[in-house]
């Protein structure tokens, strides 16, 4: 398996900086797909493109990777799933998603075991944590559903929009030890 | 230019680090707290978290000071992953077995407090790793703490093995900054030296 990997119907794909700025722009220009981050909605379309030179950069320092899901016969991207914050002595790092408005929960489901079963093996990391707002309801129903564990609340961990924010911690284990590990 | 202040509380203070603590900290470091940590064997190495505790309080990443108990060296209070913008900040303290936990409360509460005063942190962590003496718990349920997540194998102790954290919080009750303009008031930035402020504690000196 290599970063790049096809289901039956998404293409999973690091990210091409010269050519999938217009279509990143569409799916976070959304403000559903990132308000479970939360973080505001991308406006003009040059900060998809300065999103995309960010995600080139955190992944060469190896600090983080994302990925687009393409869906393989109209080509639309469907979703940005991103693991950052990779700390490579403690072999953990946190999840995180954008998913478009289209996107079905089978979808997801179809995909994101892959990838985490990719970053459990090949990158041998132990721990995949993701932080959201509380009450996000399919959000919660999908990581329930990929085996998450809700491990609880921090309290006051950012500022949205005037408002103080709490953040869910949800993790995911790697179902193989780690001396077991290839 | 002085990051670190020295503060007191009842029967002893916190000071910043100096280039002469080399010997408290190695000390402070044959015992270590945490599961899975080393003895330190190199002072080198503590020379340089000697000039990175300046570094990190000059850019605002994180404080250090060597606690101190009736003029004795018994501990190290640490500010980490200071994030300023967010107004929160992460408490850590390394004593030594003699340090108790009324002197440990203390100077948590007192760097606490000129971290809320001077630089508006409102939200403090503190993390409890499993393996650590559980009477650590209730000192910082007495500061104000409270859990808030238990996070399962986020701190690994050896090649294979890994400890529960448990994470807890103290949001404090202040009202957050109002943004101003440069130049509104005379403050003076970070420099406490140059500020002055009253009812901090007295002024050290950074190494």
């Amino acid at each position: 398996m290599s970063w790049n990997f096809e289901t039956a119907n998404f293409s999973v794909r690091l990210p091409v900086m010269d050519e999938d700025g217009p279509q990143l722009f569409e799916l976070l220009k959304n403000q559903n797909a990132a308000a479970h981050i939360p973080r505001l909605a991308q406006t003009v379309d040059a900060q998809a493109l300065d999103e995309l030179r960010r995600m080139t950069m955190r992944f060469d320092s190896r600090e983080a990777a994302f990925w687009l899901v393409e869906g393989r016969f109209d080509k639309k991207i469907f979703a940005r799933m991103g693991i950052q914050h990779i700390n490579w002595m403690m072999l953990n790092a946190q999840l995180v998603w954008e998913l478009d408005d289209e996107l079905t929960d089978e979808g997801v489901l179809e995909f994101v075991p892959q990838l985490l079963e990719y970053v459990f093996a090949a990158l041998k990391l132990h721990r995949i944590e993701m932080r959201l707002k509380p009450q996000q309801e399919r959000h919660e129903r999908l990581l329930t559903w990929l085996g998450f564990a809700k491990e609880g609340c921090l309290p006051a961990q950012l500022e949205f929009e005037g408002e103080s924010v709490d953040l869910e911690v949800w993790s995911l284990l790697n179902p193989t030890p780690l001396q077991d590990l290839e | 230019m002085k990051f670190t202040p020295e503060l007191t509380f009842d029967g002893g203070l916190v000071r910043p680090l100096t280039a002469d603590d080399v010997d408290n900290l190695f000390e402070i470091y044959q015992h270590p707290e945490i599961p899975g940590q080393r003895v330190i064997e190199n002072r080198e190495h503590l020379q340089r978290m000697i000039d990175l505790s300046v570094q990190m309080a000059a850019t605002q990443r994180g404080m250090m000071w060597l606690l101190e108990v009736n003029g004795e060296s018994q501990g190290l209070v640490s500010i980490y992953d200071w994030q300023p913008s967010l107004l929160r900040a992460t408490l850590r303290v390394d004593g030594l077995p003699t340090l108790k936990d009324a002197y440990r409360a203390a100077a948590m509460n007192a760097c606490m407090k000129f971290m809320a005063d001077k630089y508006h942190l409102r939200n403090f962590a503190y993390q409890w790793i499993d393996g650590q003496q559980d009477s650590l718990k209730v000192v910082v349920e007495s500061v104000g703490f409270k859990p808030a997540a238990v996070l399962r194998d986020a701190w690994r102790t050896a090649e294979t093995s890994f400890a529960n954290v448990v994470q807890y919080h103290c949001v404090l009750d202040r009202a957050k900054p109002v943004p101003r303009k440069l130049g509104d008031d005379d403050e003076l930035g970070q420099n406490v030296s140059a500020n002055g402020v009253a009812g901090r504690g007295s002024v050290g000196g950074d190494a």
